[in-house]
């Protein structure tokens, strides 16, 4: 509760610091130290309780597993300030306004976290994607920036139709917006009746499959993603780097806290009875998204397009969670919001410094700059899930997880494979910025040449990424103390 | 056979005709008017459910505030025939086969409904649309959800703000 609260007040004060305060550098400094309240209100959160005693009536549930989830959540997008505030002032001429957007998204962020309502789940949902199209849409100058916006839009819009449409068949079937609802299934493993198609209603299995659809196209799997590579290439590079990050594990966060309160009307022995096999369309949107990000990875010049697609085939690893619905797959979706977004927001703070975002652009990289091009090899190599980085135990999470349910070992296989051909595309720029040399000598890969503090930083969080694969433990151990 | 039946059953034939009207007519500004008469039809059936507040509230919001927006955005990007884009064979094709897709999803699961047959609509009955009952359960209940989407308008004003305003 703390958080979303103060997320809101936060983008309100960010806000009113643009008519007030005329000092551009300032907004960055009043950013900063706004996050470090949130997080410490946070985390006094997960040990004393909340600051603000309100009666929600269950439609947020403050669990160590959504407060451990915030508190992820505020550190990248932290180390994503202080990483990118220098571009996000280059943007256009409205520096604090981007700002509040962003408090705005991490506030939908963390209602998503702790929702346990259909109707907090769709608020959520628009509080986190309303914002993203404005920002996409920030560069009013550049056509791509406008077309993607206004791409993102329509087709976001759709979505949460669709969404809605869901809720309110899941409302007509069960009467309530309740997230758990205790279905005969439950009881059965208790020796009670077992459940028949009579206690299901037609209308939740329908809505069910309207709120999964939807919520597929808001982590973009395929065939859900067809907006994403149009928008993560339009949005500028800073916005991309949040929307790719932070604001995809929280649409993850929320559609794994949705599957794992309907396991039992979703479970194997329900689908039987009516006929819909939930855990083969988990499947087959995995492996379509596996598929598809991968594939079309591989054939991209253009390194924020390479990225774009990469991030599709990351959310397929991100799916195997919503397939597995136990515990391991609640610990791997953390892990991997970790591992994915810290190295994200690395690989897009390099990025959106370069002149040229080809990967010829990056040829030489090693040479003018050895920090960044070691910092963006670990970057890259835990995104494509090397041992020794935080990547590798996020996927291993994933795929044990998968191992636990039993009888489905074919699709660790595809996996596997999958991962291997990531590394494909992941190393071609790991290539060019060792093995190339850029073709024009004299000047540099980047606009301008970093400060020593970026290049500090960059590389600090290259050594965070390699400690939390060494001991991930380390990032788990939180979740249960 | 009841008055509330008939009239339900008239209601109903109404929405589902304006509705297929609105995807069906050739002029944008004579699908807008359907869609209010599907508007009147949907108000009708709040009435029928005794929830008096949502039914007016349909209308004044939907079918007075939001059509005019949209006969007014439709009027200034003054649609015609010959202005529509062409639309390829294979565009059209795949917009059949995924509305198709979509179609067989719903009508599978309503054909394995058990539940629902030979029932229609409870009519007549409940009291949560009501102004009083539903005024309480906002500022209690609901109150959570109702602050919370204050930041949702926020962020929508400080957008069209942002995109609006010209750039120095």
């Amino acid at each position: 509760m703390n958080a979303i609260i103060l997320s809101a007040v936060l983008g309100v004060v960010m806000m009113f610091s643009s008519v007030l305060v005329s000092n551009q550098k300032a907004y960055k400094g009043i950013a900063l130290v706004g996050l470090l309240i949130i997080l410490i209100a946070n985390i006094n959160e997960t040990y004393n309780g909340p600051i603000f005693e309100i009666n929600t009536y269950n439609m947020l549930a403050f669990d160590g597993f959504s407060l451990f989830f915030n508190t992820i959540a505020i550190v990248c997008t932290g180390v994503y300030f202080i990483l990118t505030s220098k571009q996000i002032e280059k943007v256009g001429g409205h520096t604090a306004e981007y700002f509040t957007l962003i408090f705005f998204v991490l506030c939908g962020a963390t209602i998503l976290s702790a929702y346990n309502n259909l109707l907090m789940l769709f608020i959520g949902i628009e509080i986190l994607t309303i914002p993203l199209y404005i920002l996409t849409g920030s560069k009013k100058k550049d056509l791509k920036s406008n077309e993607a916006a206004l791409k993102y839009f329509l087709m976001g819009s759709f979505s949460t139709g669709l969404m809605l449409m869901g809720i309110a068949l899941i409302y007509g079937g069960t009467g309530t917006f309740a997230l758990e609802k205790i279905i005969p299934a439950a009881a059965s493993a208790q020796g009670a009746p077992a459940v028949t198609a009579q206690t299901l209603s037609f209308l939740e299995v329908g809505g069910m499959l309207l709120v999964t659809f939807s919520l597929a196209f808001k982590v973009s799997a395929a065939p859900f993603h067809f907006w994403l590579p149009d928008v993560y290439y339009g949005a500028p590079s800073v916005f991309t780097s949040f929307m790719a990050s932070v604001v995809k594990a929280a649409a993850f966060v929320a559609f794994l806290k949705l599957f794992i309160a309907r396991a039992a009307g979703t479970s194997v022995d329900v689908s039987k009875i009516i006929g819909v096999d939930w855990k083969m369309i988990v499947a087959i949107l995995i492996i379509c998204t596996l598929l598809v990000g991968n594939i079309s990875a591989v054939r991209q010049q253009n390194v924020k397009r390479m990225l774009a697609y990469s991030s599709i085939a990351q959310a397929g690893f991100m799916l195997f969670a919503i397939f597995s619905l136990n515990e391991m797959a609640k610990e791997g979706i953390l892990l991997y919001a970790v591992a994915y977004s810290l190295a994200t927001i690395g690989i897009f703070a390099i990025l959106s410094r370069m002149k040229d975002y080809t990967f010829a652009g990056y040829n030489g990289l090693a040479k003018s700059n050895p920090a960044l091009a070691f910092a963006n090899t670990v970057f890259l190599l835990s995104l494509a899930g090397i041992p020794l980085t935080a990547g590798f135990f996020a996927k291993y999470y994933m795929l044990a997880s998968v191992m636990q349910t039993g009888h489905y070992m074919w699709l660790v296989i595809v996996g596997v494979l999958f991962a291997a051909v990531s590394a494909d595309y992941y190393f071609r720029v790991i290539q060019s910025m060792y093995f190339k040399n850029s073709e024009s000598e004299n000047e540099g890969q980047l606009e301008e040449n970093p400060s020593n503090i970026f290049k500090i930083t960059v590389v600090a969080l290259a050594i965070v990424i390699i400690l939390v694969g060494v001991f991930p433990n380390s990032v788990l151990y939180w979740l249960y103390n | 056979m009841s008055a509330t039946e008939i009239i339900f059953w008239i209601l109903s034939v109404l929405a589902l005709v304006s509705g297929l009207m609105v995807i069906f007519s050739k002029n944008p500004v004579y699908s807008v008017l359907w869609l209010i008469s599907l508007f009147f039809a949907i108000s009708g059936h709040y009435i029928l459910m005794n929830a008096q507040f949502l039914a007016i509230v349909n209308i004044i919001v939907y079918a007075g505030a939001i059509m005019v927006l949209f006969l007014f955005v439709i009027m200034l990007m003054n649609l015609s025939a010959t202005a529509e884009p062409k639309k390829k064979v294979w565009m059209k094709f795949t917009g059949v086969i995924s509305g198709g897709l979509l179609l067989w999803i719903l009508l599978s699961v309503v054909r394995s409904s058990i539940d629902m047959r030979g029932k229609i609509a409870e009519v007549k009955t409940g009291d949560i649309g009501l102004v009083e009952n539903l005024g309480k359960v906002l500022f209690t209940e609901y109150a959570v959800p109702f602050e919370i989407c204050s930041v949702l308008f926020l962020s929508a004003m400080v957008g069209a703000v942002v995109i609006g305003k010209k750039e120095e």
